[in-house]
């Protein structure tokens, strides 16, 4: 281990604590859990740095390390979790159960009731959370980087190596998909 | 004439980027004639100042003190 590592280790959090952590909060639901997680993934990467490739980027490294940090503590809760739940690289949900076959709207969207205020309630916050939660693995980290973390798709690209069009379907599903839990959870 | 599935997909597309010209003159015309996409198409604009809110949020931020507590384990294994 290289001491030289730790200052490097304080600007990743600084850097990308933020994503790490809401990443890992989508995951356990428990704030401490999550902040420990952040903690385990940048000791863990002090130490494990020459296994960093100059391929993926530093973000997209520092998440395989959380992913894997991640599974370990639902092991340690007895509790079965696939690789498989937290990556999904071919992401096999489609638009069928938005639109019919001749492209109308199953399910016709309505016009949200409550005020843009709303969003400013912690009720409504938990909600959003928990929606964006339920997006199939790959939406939510899309969403979660570009949306929420504020990162250009160029960024988004580069570091999940997706083309610019996965990049847009995955968003438009997550939108989908967002808008329908938001409908259907969130009473205000 | 756009279906509602294309139209919500170019919808969902203006969102991040500038569309051509006749897919913007497709996609206003539609959202004139369709309230269901009319709809949608509100619910992607909350949706993005949700997003931008929830931002700063403690559900996707760091407090300052879990910072501090996570440099102090860093610092920690340095030492150790």
């Amino acid at each position: 281990m290289s001491d030289d590592n730790v200052p490097q280790a304080a600007a990743w959090l600084e850097e990308y604590g933020d994503y790490l952590f809401s990443f890992a909060l989508l995951k356990v639901k428990d704030i401490h859990r999550a902040e420990d997680l952040v903690q385990e993934t940048l000791l863990a990467a002090i130490t494990a740095e020459k296994t960093f490739s100059n391929q993926s980027s530093i973000r997209t490294w520092l998440t395989g390390i959380l992913k894997h940090k991640i599974i370990d503590h639902f092991r340690r809760q007895d509790k079965e979790v696939m690789i498989g739940d937290l990556i999904d690289p071919d992401d096999t949900d489609n638009l069928d159960k938005f639109f019919t076959t001749n492209g109308k709207w199953i399910d016709r969207p309505v016009a949200f009731i409550s005020p843009e205020s709303a969003i400013q309630q912690t009720e409504f916050l938990e909600v959003f959370q928990q929606c964006v939660a339920n997006l199939k693995p790959k939406q939510a980290e899309v969403f979660l980087a570009k949306e929420i973390h504020g990162m250009s798709s160029e960024e988004i690209c580069k570091d999940l190596t997706l083309s610019p069009t996965n990049v847009w379907v995955l968003m438009h599903r997550a939108r989908l998909a967002l808008s329908n839990c938001l409908k259907n959870h969130w009473v205000d | 004439m756009l279906n509602c599935k294309e139209a919500s997909q170019l919808a969902s597309r203006a969102q991040d980027e500038e569309l051509q010209f006749w897919q913007k003159m497709a996609l206003k015309l539609h959202l004139l004639l369709c309230r269901s996409c009319a709809h949608f198409t509100q619910q992607l604009n909350f949706i993005r100042k949700a997003s931008l809110h929830a931002g700063k949020h403690h559900h996707f931020r760091l407090t300052t003190e879990a910072k501090q507590q996570i440099l102090q384990a860093l610092k920690k294994k340095q030492s150790s």
